[in-house]
């Protein structure tokens, strides 16, 4: 029995699939249930989350979970499906302190707001930047240039003054 | 002095000849005395000495394409590479370009070396204008020339020459060392061609 189904049995109601991804287990969970599913995950000794990720596709969002377990050398993934409008979950990071940057790039590049994490601001993207590019319906067309401000702040403009040669 | 040697001496100047009273000088032989070369002439024969005679546009560009200063800048894999240029094997110093100055304000050659990106973009420009005239720019692999790989990226500059002048480019993914040499002697001749003045505008 792995990971995935040990899960399926002590919380039947909340994990509404278990399955394999790429030979490791996987669980898709229901999404209120994910900080109490989290916390025996970490009880079971998966002590270390690896990636968080979003995935957009195009009628709801996933993210997904990583986690690994370096005494027992075990993976274990957790899924939860969101809607598509103003997609929200629990933060992980009261469980693991890496959710902080994980969960913060997961926001920044997809947009997926995470609920009780401390500072959710873009972490890879300046602040003023607008949408999120990993998005199916993030505007390439849309060119958005940075300059450095006075205070070496990124500042974002669309018509690249400051920064683009005059040809 | 040594036979097939070259020496140059330096040259006196007797201040007791110094004529107190200006005159302008009329003839064109007193015009030429003016300008010192004859008596520069006849002072080097005296001492048995060499006479070079060459341009400035010839000294200078010979002095800066012989000792090209690279700026310590690197932003992607292709700067792995530049360290492979730079080591042993391949040994940039013999252009003289070993000292990869840790500041730009001493360096007159920047290596765009890897990525731009949007977010990059603003301190390369930066790096660029904190740099002392002359210098040049070598635009180094496929992303830093057009994008590359990531040209239809949200967050890469579709070529380093948007926001800044690059003189020669380097093309490859990454390029190898013996390319990376190749744009070098291209930048080489082209400081030899250029007028003493060309950055300024001054002369082409």
């Amino acid at each position: 029995m792995n990971a995935a189904e040990e899960l399926k049995q002590s919380f039947p109601e909340s994990v509404t699939g278990v399955g394999l991804q790429t030979n490791k287990p996987l669980a898709v969970i229901k999404k209120e249930d994910l900080l109490m599913i989290a916390g025996k995950v970490k009880e079971m000794g998966f002590d270390n989350l690896s990636v968080v990720t979003g995935i957009d596709y195009v009628d709801h969002f996933e993210v997904i979970y990583n986690f690994f377990s370096y005494n027992n050398k075990q993976n274990l993934a957790l899924k939860v499906i969101l809607e598509r409008e103003n997609p929200a979950v629990d933060s992980l990071f009261s469980l693991y302190k890496v959710a902080d940057w994980l969960e913060r790039e997961t926001y920044d590049l997809v947009g997926i707001r995470f609920s009780g994490h401390p500072n959710l601001v873009r972490i890879l993207l300046p602040d003023g930047w607008e949408g999120h590019p990993l998005r199916k319906d993030y505007d390439m067309n849309k060119e958005q240039w940075v300059t450095i401000g006075e205070d070496g702040e990124d500042i974002v403009s669309t018509d690249g003054s400051g920064i683009l040669r005059r040809k | 002095m040594e036979k097939g040697g070259f020496r140059v001496d330096p040259v006196t100047i007797d201040t007791t000849k110094i004529k107190t009273e200006k005159k302008e000088p009329e003839t064109a032989l007193e015009k030429l005395e003016d300008t010192g070369l004859i008596s520069t002439l006849l002072a080097a024969r005296e001492r048995k000495g060499l006479v070079l005679l060459t341009t400035i546009d010839q000294v200078f560009n010979w002095a800066r394409l012989s000792s090209l200063w690279p700026v310590t800048s690197g932003l992607a894999c292709c700067a792995i590479e530049m360290m492979a240029v730079a080591m042993a094997h391949h040994d940039i110093a013999r252009f003289g370009m070993e000292i990869f100055r840790a500041s730009p304000r001493q360096a007159d050659l920047m290596f765009v070396a890897g990525t731009v990106t949007k977010r990059m973009a603003p301190r390369v420009k930066l790096l660029y204008e904190m740099m002392a005239e002359p210098k040049w720019v070598i635009s180094v692999g496929s992303c830093a020339n057009t994008g590359g790989p990531y040209h239809e990226s949200y967050c890469v500059l579709k070529g380093v020459d948007n926001i800044i002048p690059v003189d020669v480019y380097i093309p490859g993914c990454p390029p190898r060392p013996e390319a990376w040499l190749y744009g070098v002697i291209q930048l080489r001749e082209k400081i030899k061609n250029e007028g003493y003045g060309a950055k300024w505008g001054l002369n082409k």
